[in-house]
């Protein structure tokens, strides 16, 4: 087995310059002892460097932005990484606060060899502007001490492997405070030093632990790990250093999340109609804005433009510090429509679920209707009008058994308020309606208005006159 | 003559006085044979605004489009109502066999919304006719519907209040619609690209309540128990 440790040494602050249009100097402090863990390369051109103190930090650079470590924000930012590194491995290892191992042996055929893995690996993190430091080891362990002191190399020699970790100081090998300080004391200096004691010496004056680690490192002890799944919805989150005013400002980051979304949508095969935007402020309560399309969808820029329509419509509460999309319903994606020779009827559908979506985006989901009759014999409740959906089966066109009907339904019954003119066909009874409550007992006729309008007229069971349509 | 001159007088955009044009703009027949003929043989001009002007509804202005909408949504178009001023009526359109899949109704809020759904259904490819209801227009607001109907190659028809016939309007046909005898539906055309306007014709229009003039009326006169009237 063949290992690969990715270490990140400020994730935090990758993750936040990554959805920020302008690089402002920028560190991360320390929750409690305000002291600069990490620190972008404006900063550090700036003379701020790690395990500073905020206050001579701040004196250097006094546009500094700083940020709070977060030890669950950092949880989720891992996890994150994970989902899209699983695209390329299929068993990945958690290893909070910072690190990430994928097991990379059953991969070398599949990419043509271990430097194709480790391409592929580094093209993916900098196409995300991510700082990782790889490190490629027989074991778990040797695999991550060769990454967190930067001299990961790509190769799959163990011999080479172990020379490497045998050259290395006793200090970068993180032992505990005591053990280090023992060994220390015995004269020993790197880590080949003490990979040649014999082990039963060294559970001996040392503790069993410490042997045990040894014999990771050097792959004469197993070490299982337990695999990440992922979970099944994509999630992604964008912070702001300067909380976003306008609509405009959150485009940005929300490209780079969608085609994010775009990719894995792609890599799961699958489409999705609804999407979660959560808009976080400082004080007040989150937005929830539910972006519904009419069909399955995948590409981003569909997207874009129907979040931005909304944005149009719905200004922002107060300044938005932080931005999360999630998606929790796939949906299978539609095979290419094989009706057409041009493939034609596949490409309309797609334009009428665009069109669709625009149009709801922006005036509502109710705006849009689609009518169809019902089989009711009063005139208010034979038709209905339901939700836009495409329905690709053709029109159910039978002959119609009732007498004709006019064109214009009116939104209620309106009081006949002029004798008509002449009079046409007539009188339809229609009585209905005991069985709900809605009860109608009238008289329709056809019958022609002074000013030409051919209406649908009827009388009700206590002789008024009402236009219930027009002959349009 | 140069390149530019020759389109505007083939799309008739030039008005030739006596000349009569047999024009090259794409079109679709309204299904009227007596229609057709006053529109030079063409119809419904498709990628351009029409208006159709009237006083008030119910004299046979919808069946005007029934053929075409008809024919549109049978080939898989989708046929737009826009803010209509009453409910069209589902059952007489499934009468008229009109696929109902293909029909839209949307409402709108403001002017600012009506405008701007008009002009994203009408540059859609889907879209086959619209037929839109948008009370008080400006003539610059019509402008910009006429310039995005341009974009797609689809019939629009703006119906509007007739007293806005005495302006002008940047529409490509203007139609004037007044209730004739017996049931019938005068047209008169206000405007129309490439020729003289001011043709008239009368459709029938009384099967729209199955009525076939001289058919007398068939109202059964009752011996009812109260008179209605």
């Amino acid at each position: 087995m063949l290992w690969l440790y990715l270490h990140f040494p400020h994730l935090l602050l990758d993750h936040i310059l990554r959805s920020s249009e302008h690089t402002a100097a920028l560190v991360i402090v320390e929750d409690s002892r305000q002291k600069v863990i990490q620190a972008c390369p404006a900063a550090r051109d700036l003379g701020v460097n790690t395990g500073m103190r905020l206050k001579t930090a701040v004196s250097l650079a006094p546009n500094l932005g700083i940020i709070r470590a977060d030890e669950q924000q950092e949880a989720r930012i891992l996890e994150d990484q994970a989902r899209w590194l699983h695209h390329y491995a299929a068993h990945i290892v958690l290893v909070p606060p910072n690190g990430l191992l994928a097991e990379i042996g059953s991969l070398q055929r599949l990419y043509g060899g271990l430097p194709a893995v480790w391409q592929t690996v580094e093209e993916a993190l900098h196409k995300r502007h991510l700082t990782a430091w790889p490190g490629i080891g027989h074991t778990p362990q040797a695999a991550r001490l060769l990454a967190r002191t930067g001299k990961g190399e790509c190769t799959s020699d163990k011999g080479n492997i172990l020379h490497t970790l045998g050259l290395m100081p006793l200090v970068a090998a993180e032992f505990d405070r005591r053990t280090y300080t023992r060994l220390q004391r015995l004269g020993l200096n790197t880590l080949g030093e003490v990979f040649s004691l014999p082990p039963a010496e060294m559970a001996r004056r040392f503790s069993p632990e410490t042997l045990a680690y040894i014999q990771k490192i050097q792959g004469s002890r197993s070490d299982p790990q337990e695999f990440w799944q992922p979970p099944g919805y994509f999630r992604q989150q964008a912070d702001f250093v300067q909380e976003i005013e306008h609509s405009q400002g959150l485009l940005f980051p929300l490209q780079r999340m969608l085609s994010e979304l775009e990719n894995d949508l792609c890599w799961r095969q699958q489409d999705t109609d609804s999407l979660l935007l959560v808009l976080r402020y400082r004080h007040t309560e989150p937005t929830l804005l539910r972006i519904r399309t009419s069909g399955p969808e995948h590409r981003a820029d569909a997207f874009l433009n129907l979040i931005s329509l909304r944005f149009e419509q719905q200004p922002l509460q107060a300044p938005v510090v932080s931005l999360q999309l999630s998606v929790k319903r796939f949906l299978g994606r539609e095979a290419a429509g094989g009706q057409d020779l041009l493939g034609e009827s596949q490409d309309l559908s797609e334009a009428w679920h665009t069109l669709m979506s625009r149009l709801q985006a922006r005036l509502g989901e109710n705006a849009l209707k689609q009518l169809a009759p019902r089989p009711d014999h009063r005139p208010e409740y034979a038709w209905s009008a339901s939700r836009v959906q495409l329905k690709n089966s053709a029109a159910q066109i039978k002959a119609w058994q009732l007498p004709g009907r006019p064109l214009w339904l009116l939104h209620g019954p309106q009081p006949l308020t002029e004798a008509p003119q002449a009079w046409f066909t007539g009188p339809e009874r229609i009585s209905g309606g005991w069985w709900d409550g809605q009860r109608v007992h009238r008289d329709y006729y056809i019958a022609q208005l002074n000013n030409g309008q051919l209406a649908w007229v009827f009388r009700d069971v206590r002789d008024g006159w009402f236009v219930h349509g027009w002959f349009g | 003559m140069s390149e530019i001159l020759n389109t505007l007088m083939q799309d008739a955009r030039v008005w030739q006085g006596y000349k009569h044009n047999k024009t090259t703009q794409p079109a679709e027949p309204t299904g009227y044979q007596a229609l057709d003929n006053q529109l030079g043989g063409l119809g419904w001009p498709r990628g351009a605004l029409s208006e159709c002007l009237l006083d008030a509804s119910g004299i046979g202005e919808l069946n005007l489009l029934i053929p075409l909408m008809q024919r549109l949504s049978q080939a898989g178009k989708t046929v737009f109502w826009l803010n209509p001023p009453h409910t069209p009526y589902a059952p007489a359109l499934a009468q008229a066999e009109i696929n109902l899949n293909q029909v839209i109704m949307i409402q709108t809020e403001d002017t600012g919304d009506f405008l701007w759904t008009l002009e994203n259904c009408l540059r859609s490819r889907v879209t086959g006719l619209v037929m839109a209801w948008p009370g008080r227009l400006a003539a610059r607001e019509i402008r910009r519907l006429q310039l995005a109907a341009e974009t797609g190659s689809n019939v629009c028809v703006l119906f509007r209040e007739r007293h806005y016939a005495e302006q002008n309007s940047p529409a490509a046909l203007r139609l004037e619609l007044e209730p004739d005898d017996q049931q019938g539906l005068k047209v008169n055309i206000i405007k129309r690209r490439g020729s003289w306007p001011g043709q008239r014709c009368s459709l029938a229009m009384a099967h729209r309540a199955g009525l076939f003039y001289p058919e007398a009326p068939r109202v059964v006169q009752g011996p009812w128990p109260t008179s209605a009237r």
